[in-house]
């Protein structure tokens, strides 16, 4: 680990992996003191990492956080069950769906509901249509921090449609509160499968177009290529989940090995994959394999999507719900697998209808605490490319 | 392995500090004024000896929990004399979780950091810290990290008073 | 010829082929008896620089819009559309907004070097451009050292670069700053040594003169062609150029997404504009020297045609012995003075069309890529071409 090399070596024969090898830095300049953020183009939102650097070479990073936080977990312990259901859009605001998806199992899990059959397969297309359009949005800022500014708008032309998708349902754009608990809001309107068969279709021929601009791009690959690298010893000791810890060769996926709605029935139809990387291009867990397990995930979204679309059921999409809900004294853990990881809510209830805790564990926070220690060692522009493939929504890790 | 697989097996290597386990039930019909318990069963551990509990949890060959997925704290009211520490422990191995549960004085909020342990556990020990007023000790870099470095009180705990002005900004 | 004339065609005016300044022997004609000399002379000289200018205060708007269109075009939008026919007037509307602009200064910035250094940058370009030549008749300067000139100047704007960075005062517009000196250094062997192969081959560093050279073959005669190791040549002095001008794939010193704006991240308003007319007459200054050097310059078929139809001299010695305008030859000058814009213009798209392609790549390839792949491998296609030369001779005599 180059990493470890760095910490260990005294400062003025420090090492750096390289393309070409190992390079000794022995030309100490005195160190420079930055401040990455709040404001700064790449940061995705306004997070500030504090940077030593000596030169190009980043010697230390120190992550500080907390300009986006929004006091959701106070919120939880002061609003009503279904009235917190609107703050749950907010933290990781690239997948609200999935966001919705994630408190509304917790919820559930408490009460013991039973879910229709309908609004489960509508709640996966929905899950999955969201976390296609956050990787692209992953996948074309990322392009974005390495310099390429086209793919990012080849990205947006499909997650446009993907929202247009949304609005049909549910009528808002980025902040949905459309799965609820017990549920979904309201049935699809008429067409609106067909639509999204058609988007699945449409994605299918426009997917290779990333894949050739961006991630097999030369440039693309020498630029993330060995940098950022995660082992795997690393991606378990920090808890990364999802596509970080995907992308460190671990093969693991909530939707798989902890099934939670009718995913263990899709697996078993053996209608996904589950892309794990294998270091094609360089080190095992490098910023290259985990946008690579970004842009083949898409793909498997969409198989998810259209196996739902095949066994789609009539019936109500929504349980008998009292409108005051209370939820039954107990406590429990919901963890799902989102675009960014295992976002976890866990939720306490003493039987009212006031939360006593609701506690929202997000992925991008655990997956950015692996910061401090892997941008030692990288250079400023390796920096912004470790950012960026951590895949990080700042309304997730300050909440 | 479930839950009372990994209970018994905790049983099996005297896991340090375990005291009992929680499992959710329904309404005693008799009494009218138990609710029942629903949600996840969980087992209680005792704060002071967390630590090495999980690292009994981690260590173990049948358990293998490598992973720790969620560290936090929650003050069930403003009655209650503890605070619950809650640990999520996952193991990708033998796809199992196991909830934790440490009942901790509010009188003495104190208890060892599981930074050793678990790396994980760093930035929710901070926040832990933070927005319950929960001393880690060992902790390597106990700073606020969601909350300014100045800020006075825990948020989270349900006796926490909001401040009439911040830095002389009314929050009126 | 007077001194001050040898001055004048140094710094700039029009001029005609054989040596003499026409512009200022018009003038002379004209006002001689009403002005003293070194009144013609700065007014000459004014006027030069006073078309330099505008020159490239339109080059650089023409080339804005073209970025914006292209870049639209390739990313599935327009670009601008409002203002004028598919948003032409757009770069005038933008120009207006600058100059309309608060103009800050940070307040701990070294305020002398801070607005020095667009000046510099500007004044180097505005110099270097003094050596471009409209048509093979109409040229600002014929200088001897043509691309040697053109490439001192150009390099005088990392001054002003560096000067920006460092009176910035911040510590972004420092690493901008350093990444821009250590890139040129790096580009600047590679592509001086990718220009000596046509160089080599012309005989010539004068531009217009080069040209001329490629004017064989219907038209068709160019540099490009006449020796086998000029294409790795032009590849190599198109890549060093791209480097030069700090574009992507090489806009480090600017990389928006790494250091916010680079060196430029303190500046606003006019002098913001100053650094973005810069890049792109630099742009346009590479992608001229690559036209005349390489593809033909002046000379294509068209041109051709237009000099066997209308007549080649602009200027003609008259009965009376006098120089007079020779007003048939004009189309074949704009003819080929539009060939060569075309051509640059072609470099330019070419320039985009990378920019809006590919990613920007680290800091330590730039290096890599300047020290240890460009440079040797130019120095190569040198020593080929002037192998092939000497053999050619030896050979053929």
């Amino acid at each position: 680990m180059a990493n470890e090399v760095t910490k260990t070596m005294p400062p003025s024969t420090r090492l750096r992996q390289t393309d070409v090898g190992e390079v000794t830095v022995d030309i100490r300049t005195p160190d420079l003191e930055i401040n990455f953020g709040p404001q700064h183009p790449a940061t995705h939102g306004v997070m500030r990492v504090l940077m030593r650097t000596d030169g190009e070479l980043v010697t230390g990073a120190q992550p500080h956080l907390g300009y986006l936080h929004r006091c959701a977990e106070k919120i939880g312990e002061n609003v009503e069950w279904l009235q917190y259901l609107p703050y749950t859009d907010r933290y990781d605001y690239l997948a609200s769906m999935n966001n919705n998806l994630g408190y509304s199992l917790a919820v559930e899990a408490l009460l013991g509901v039973e879910i229709p059959r309908r609004a489960t397969l509508i709640r996966i297309i929905c899950a999955e249509l969201n976390r296609i359009g956050s990787h692209l949005v992953a996948f074309g800022t990322y392009g974005l921090d390495i310099g390429a500014f086209t793919p990012f708008l080849y990205c947006f032309r499909e997650r446009e449609w993907m929202m247009a998708l949304f609005e049909k349902i549910c009528g808002a754009r980025l902040t949905y509160s459309y799965i609820r608990i017990g549920g979904v809001f309201n049935d699809a309107p008429p067409g609106w499968f067909e639509e999204v068969a058609r988007f699945c279709d449409v994605f299918e021929q426009k997917w290779p177009e990333y894949v050739d601009l961006l991630l097999v791009n030369q440039i693309y690959v020498k630029r993330t290529a060995n940098v950022g690298v995660i082992s795997r010893e690393m991606a378990l000791d920090f808890g990364l989940t999802g596509t970080m810890v995907r992308g460190s060769g671990i093969d693991w996926d909530l939707r798989r090995d902890m099934p939670y709605m009718c995913y263990g029935e899709i697996w078993r139809d053996g209608a996904f994959k589950i892309p794990v990387a294998k270091g094609e291009m360089g080190a095992l867990g490098d910023c290259w394999d985990r946008s690579w397990v970004r842009v083949m995930e898409m793909m498997e979204s969409i198989k998810i999507v259209r196996w739902c679309l095949d066994h789609m059921v009539d019936g109500p999409v929504i349980g008998e719900l009292p409108k005051t809900l209370k939820v039954p004294a107990g406590e429990a853990y919901v963890g799902i697998e989102n675009p960014r990881g295992e976002l976890g809510h866990y939720v306490v209830s003493d039987g009212g209808k006031v939360s006593v805790r609701t506690r929202v564990r997000g992925p991008s926070f655990c997956n950015l605490a692996v910061l401090e220690d892997i941008l030692p060692g990288a250079l400023v522009g390796d920096a912004i490319a470790i950012i960026g493939s951590t895949d990080i929504v700042v309304g997730e890790t300050d909440r | 392995m479930d839950f009372q697989g990994i209970l018994d097996r905790l049983v099996a290597i005297r896991a340090p500090g375990l005291v009992k386990a929680d499992e959710p039930r329904k309404p005693d019909p008799k009494d009218k004024k138990d609710k029942g318990r629903a949600g996840d069963p969980f087992v209680i551990v005792e704060p002071a000896l967390l630590a090495s509990f999980v690292e009994a949890c981690r260590d173990d060959d049948r358990l293998h929990f490598e992973q720790l997925v969620d560290l936090t704290a929650t003050d069930p009211s403003k009655d209650s004399a503890d605070l619950w520490i809650n640990v999520q422990l996952l193991s990708l191995k033998f796809r199992h979780r196991l909830a934790i549960k440490a009942l901790l004085p509010k009188s003495a909020a104190k208890l060892p950091s599981l930074v050793p342990v678990y790396r994980a556990s760093q930035w929710h020990e901070r926040e832990c810290a933070e927005m319950f007023g929960i001393v880690f000790e060992g902790h390597p870099d106990p700073r606020n990290i969601l909350l300014p470095d100045d800020w006075v009180g825990s948020p989270l705990r349900k006796d926490y008073e909001f401040p009439k002005e911040y830095h002389g900004i009314s929050c009126e | 010829m007077t001194p001050a004339l040898a001055l004048a065609q140094q710094s700039a005016a029009v001029e005609v082929g054989s040596g003499s300044n026409a512009f200022l022997e018009g003038l002379v004609a004209a006002l001689g008896a009403y002005l003293p000399m070194w009144a013609l002379w700065l007014g000459a000289a004014v006027t030069g620089v006073a078309i330099v200018m505008g020159l490239i205060s339109l080059i650089a708007m023409f080339s804005v819009w073209l970025e914006r269109k292209v870049a639209g075009h390739i990313q599935c939008r327009y670009g601008p559309m409002y203002v004028g026919w598919h948003g032409w007037l757009q770069s005038i509307a933008d120009g207006v907004k600058l100059l309309l602009k608060e103009d800050m200064i940070p307040r701990d910035a070294d305020r002398v070097l801070f607005m020095l250094a667009p000046a510099l940058v500007l004044a180097a370009i505005v110099a270097a451009m003094a050596a471009y030549p409209l048509a093979p008749g109409v040229f600002f300067a014929d200088i001897d050292l043509g691309v040697f000139f053109v490439i001192a100047m150009s390099s005088m704007t990392t001054i002003g670069v560096v000067m920006a960075g460092w009176a910035s005062n911040s510590k972004w517009t420092v690493f901008g700053a350093m990444r821009e000196a250590a890139q040129v250094v790096a580009y600047e062997i590679p592509l001086g040594v990718a220009l000596l192969v046509p160089v080599m081959v012309a005989g010539t560093l004068n531009m217009r003169e080069a040209s001329e050279m490629q004017s064989g073959w219907y038209g068709m005669g160019w540099f490009m062609f006449k020796n086998p190791f000029m294409l790795p040549a032009f590849v190599l002095y198109f890549i060093a150029a791209l480097a030069e001008t700090k574009r992507a794939p090489f806009d480090l010193p600017e990389a928006e997404s790494e250091l916010v704006a680079g060196f430029m991240t303190e500046y606003s308003g006019i002098r913001w504009s100053f650094f973005f007319m810069e890049e792109y007459a630099a742009m346009f200054l590479m992608s001229a020297l690559a036209a005349v050097f390489f593809l033909g310059g002046f000379e294509s078929p068209l041109t051709w045609a237009a000099g066997e139809f209308f007549g080649r001299e602009l200027f003609v010695k008259g009965a009376s012995g006098a120089t007079e305008l020779n007003l048939q030859a004009i189309p074949y000058h704009a003819v080929a003075g539009l060939t060569l814009l075309v051509k640059s213009f072609a470099g330019i798209f070419l320039m985009m069309w990378l920019r809006w392609t590919l990613p920007r790549v680290r800091v330590d390839q730039v290096m890599t890529m300047g020290y240890k792949y460009l440079t040797p491998l130019a120095l190569v296609c040198a020593i080929g071409a002037a192998l092939w030369e000497a053999g050619k001779q030896a050979l053929l005599g």
